[in-house]
């Protein structure tokens, strides 16, 4: 199977979890820490992250993701360490270079807050089918249109990816260079955009043309195959995470009123 | 009875001066299975598509006369009531695929979603198409990993699951491979015989000849004949039209072999009968 999406069924109790249960997660394990401006708040949800992907057995597959941001990060501790406005206290040097207090201090709090928002979202993508995630949206009243077009993404763009790599093969047979230098790369690249584009066009239009004989465009009320995914402590894990996020609203408003 | 009937329809696309479809009149009968035939501009997907309702509702253009299925006028109806009542295969089942599912099983259902019936009605249906077109064993395959039979029948089983009165089958078979070919005209067999309206557009003739009840030629938008495929691949005209008759017609004709009624044979099972008739009759001659 060819898919974009970074899903994988593990049948743990996170892959039985309502989709809505996770994103309300996601909307309070960002905003409580935005709004509360506690950094513990962000780390404490970073743990109970971690905590989660470990008990959907996908924690590994979250690290290079972790990974790939992790170089951003660097560079943004470097930089706020050395260079950052009003960095006063010395912590330590290697030879000229000199890291500050103040700037490790507000680097870790945007690393805290990217590592939480990272993992967070680690939790939908790796633990839900994104046509469980999309069908559950449309039962709640979500565009059917929309959630079409954001599933078929994740299995359209590999097989555009394969007529891709057809069209180059054919290209090459005719005798042009597609492997080499970055040049020679770049120049094999210009006729390919044609042919790619305008293949995707016409299967665009004719698989327009076979969702629109499947009904797509009917204006009944859309029925199921599937039965909804949802656990019993879906329901509480929805309740927690909203009202731990109108709490933090609240507080925040209170914070400014006074 | 007619069930489908066309009254001067035409029909030119946007920003063409050509009618694609030029003033066809024709009725057909409910469960006949009518092969479309012509050269390649000749308006048989045009044809497949006003059969449809995606001309005039997908593509505008300017468009005359009647289509009517049943009592459905083909231009006023709604998705909903055309979605019902007819159903399209494309050539390329690859385009078929709805990319919004994971198994077979669920994008054979894709349709049955969107017409809002009920979950158990749906399984039933899904199980039922599935197995009428023996694809029930690749049920949690991937769509995108079966072979372009098996993708062509999941088209096909997609469309049948909808139960329509009609199905257009605009060359389906074209982009298969033999034994993918002999699946799909297997399966277009069991349908006509379960009493479904079908039109075929095809290029093999062979095919159109054995499965047709009738064969309509088209050239140039026009209908130029609607007739058995025995009386239409006698027609001594064919080659204007872009059209060879099957190759058993064009055994027969070198050997002056015709049935009783006049016409050429045109399957292999009359051209055997035919070709065993006469080869007594020639073994007879070289005895004497």
């Amino acid at each position: 199977m060819k898919s974009i999406s970074l899903y994988e069924e593990k049948g743990t109790m996170l892959n039985r979890t309502a989709p809505e249960s996770k994103l309300c997660y996601i909307l309070a394990a960002v905003a409580v820490p935005a709004l509360t401006g506690n950094r513990w708040a962000g780390i404490a949800f970073t743990v109970c992250s971690l905590v989660l992907l470990l008990a959907g057995r996908v924690l590994r597959k979250a690290l290079p993701m972790a990974a790939v941001s992790g170089f951003v990060l660097l560079t943004v501790v470097v930089i706020q360490g050395m260079f950052r406005a009003g960095n006063a206290t010395p912590v330590f040097s290697a030879g000229p270079v000199v890291f500050y207090r103040e700037g490790l201090s507000y680097a870790l709090h945007i690393v805290c807050n990217i590592m939480n928002i990272l993992l967070g979202f680690c939790v939908l993508v790796l633990t839900t089918k994104p046509s469980d995630l999309i069908e559950n949206l449309v039962r709640r009243g979500f565009s059917p249109r929309f959630g079409y077009v954001f599933v078929s993404v994740f299995q359209i763009i590999p097989q555009m990816t394969e007529t891709m790599s057809t069209i180059t093969d054919a290209q090459r047979s005719r005798g042009m260079e597609t492997e080499g230098s970055l040049f020679t790369r770049i120049k094999a690249f210009i006729p390919l955009i044609s042919p790619v584009v305008m293949s995707s066009l016409v299967n665009t239009r004719e698989r327009a043309l076979a969702l629109e004989a499947r009904g797509f465009a009917s204006r009944r009320k859309k029925t199921f195959l599937n039965e909804e995914t949802k656990t019993a402590a879906d329901r509480y894990i929805q309740i927690v995470c909203l009202l731990m996020t109108a709490a933090a609203l609240v507080w925040r408003i209170a914070a400014w009123l006074t | 009875m007619a069930y489908v009937t066309a009254e001067h329809l035409k029909y030119k696309y946007p920003g063409s001066d050509a009618l694609a479809l030029d003033d066809l009149s024709f009725s057909v009968e409910k469960g006949e299975l009518i092969g479309i035939i012509g050269k390649n501009g000749s308006g048989k997907s045009s044809l497949c598509q006003a059969i449809a309702g995606l001309i005039p509702s997908f593509y505008k253009g300017a468009y005359g006369g009647r289509l009517l299925l049943g009592d459905l006028e083909v231009r006023s109806a709604d998705a909903d009531e055309l979605c019902s009542k007819v159903g399209i295969v494309f050539q390329n089942p690859f385009n078929q695929v709805t990319g919004a599912k994971l198994t077979l099983y669920e994008e054979i259902a894709f349709g049955l979603e969107n017409m809002g019936i009920p979950r158990p009605e749906m399984k039933e249906r899904v199980e039922a198409a599935m197995a009428f077109l023996h694809i029930s064993e690749y049920r949690d395959r991937y769509p995108f990993d079966l072979s372009g039979g098996q993708m062509q029948r999941m088209a096909i089983a997609g469309i049948l699951a909808m139960r329509p009165e009609i199905m257009v089958l605009d060359e389906p078979v074209s982009q298969l491979d033999p034994q993918g070919r002999r699946e799909v005209f297997a399966a277009v067999r069991s349908l006509s015989r379960q009493g479904i309206t079908i039109f075929m557009a095809e290029h093999n003739m062979e095919q159109i000849a054995d499965f047709s009840d009738r064969v309509m030629l088209l050239h140039a938008g026009r209908l130029v004949a609607m007739d058995t495929p025995s009386r239409l691949f006698s027609r001594d005209d064919l080659e204007e039209y872009g059209v060879c008759p099957p190759v058993f017609t064009r055994l027969a004709r070198a050997l002056g072999i015709r049935k009783a009624d006049g016409t050429w044979p045109v399957t292999l099972a009359e051209a055997k009968e035919l070709l065993s008739v006469h080869g007594t009759a020639f073994r007879g001659c070289a005895h004497e």
